[in-house]
């Protein structure tokens, strides 16, 4: 598990993580984390323009999933397509393209993770009753 | 699946001289041919065609050009694109990953599999080219994985052209010695290739096989005009 999301886990939850870390929890994070990869991608966006490598590693480091190149590339050219995704060539580098939420579309993306985080607390609060 | 109203040998005038009924769908189409042999252009003409009557969609996978330069070539030839067929490059992907470059054959499922959940009506796929697949690809065995890759795409219901470049002679230019097992894996092995006849030089297309279809073996002219890609008679009487 990278150091970034073991510092935005409580002493707790990290003692009951460990104990399953390779097991059903990894499971867990995985599925979960596939079965919403175009929330994840947007919102690592949300926080910095990258390239495609970039937002499969910065996923990788906050959540101990690998999402493979021929699950993201469809997802940026597909936001792209959409307009909620504008890409740029990095200066000094016509080669690797750099993707950001489109300026106009920010505030329907944060709504979407926002919902995407609404739902994943009622199923927390379901899960924990 | 069910038919649409147009028939992929519609798609090419002259294609009815040489194919009786039409491609079955789901069949997995083997495009051979030299470079300059149209290769790309007869794929993307027909696929393009094909969709702009049908409501379905289609998928062209470019290993090797960008999505501008092919779209460029295309043009140049008088063909066109349209809203239904999605065309996917690789380069930001092998760009970026160019010192780690990722097995393309499971890349490649997984970018179908990605569209045809956005597209429900995802019937055609084309891959431009079998060759490149076939370099990027890490596995050892890769008889094996080609066998599990035409599976798949059966199983997919997609009616699939892969472009594959061959020497003049016919001979595969595959990194790996499949023992041209893509020929015998394949529904349908369509030849594109040249006849030098003096000065003149001159392009034919030839169904060598096609599973559930009458076609005719013979070779037929090719020829590119303002109207795109047509088939004109046998080769043998215009040289």
């Amino acid at each position: 598990m990278s150091e970034v999301r073991e510092k935005e886990l409580n002493s707790n939850e990290l003692e009951n993580i460990s104990e399953l870390e390779d097991g059903e929890y990894k499971k867990f994070v995985d599925r979960i984390v596939k079965a919403n990869r175009e929330i994840f991608v947007l919102c690592v966006l949300a926080n910095k323009p990258m390239c495609g490598y970039d937002v499969i590693k910065e996923i990788f480091v906050r959540c101990n999933v690998f999402l493979s190149q021929g699950n993201v590339y469809p997802i940026l050219y597909s936001l792209e397509e959409e307009g909620i995704l504008r890409a740029e060539f990095t200066r000094g580098n016509m080669r690797s393209k750099l993707y950001f939420i489109a300026p106009e579309k920010r505030e329907t993306v944060q709504k979407k993770i926002d919902l995407f985080a609404n739902a994943m607390e009622s199923m927390l609060f379901f899960v924990k009753r | 699946m069910s038919k649409g109203d147009q028939m992929f040998r519609d798609t090419i005038k002259g294609l009815d001289k040489i194919i009786e009924g039409d491609i079955p769908n789901g069949s997995i189409i083997l495009v051979t041919g030299a470079e300059g042999t149209l290769k790309s252009s007869l794929v993307f003409s027909m696929i393009s065609r094909y969709l702009e009557k049908n409501n379905e969609f289609g998928l062209y996978a470019t290993l090797e050009q960008t999505k501008e330069s092919h779209l460029k070539n295309m043009a140049s030839l008088g063909l066109t694109t349209n809203n239904a067929l999605h065309l996917f490059d690789y380069s930001d992907m092998r760009t970026e990953w160019k010192d780690n470059e990722p097995d393309m054959i499971k890349v490649t499922e997984e970018i179908i599999d990605f569209y045809r959940c956005e597209q429900e009506k995802l019937t055609v796929f084309a891959l431009d080219s079998l060759n490149a697949l076939c370099s990027l690809s890490n596995e050892a065995n890769f008889r094996r994985s080609l066998y599990y890759f035409f599976s798949n795409l059966r199983n997919k219901g997609l009616t699939s052209f892969l472009i594959m470049e061959t020497p003049p002679s016919g001979t595969s230019l595959l990194a790996y010695d499949t023992g041209r097992s893509e020929h015998f894996l394949a529904d349908c092995v369509i030849e594109l290739g040249l006849i030098e006849a003096g000065e003149d030089v001159k392009r034919y297309i030839q169904v060598r096989k096609m599973r559930g279809v009458n076609h005719r073996l013979e070779k037929n002219q090719l020829v590119v005009g303002e109207q795109g890609i047509s088939v004109l008679g046998s080769i043998y009487r215009s040289i």
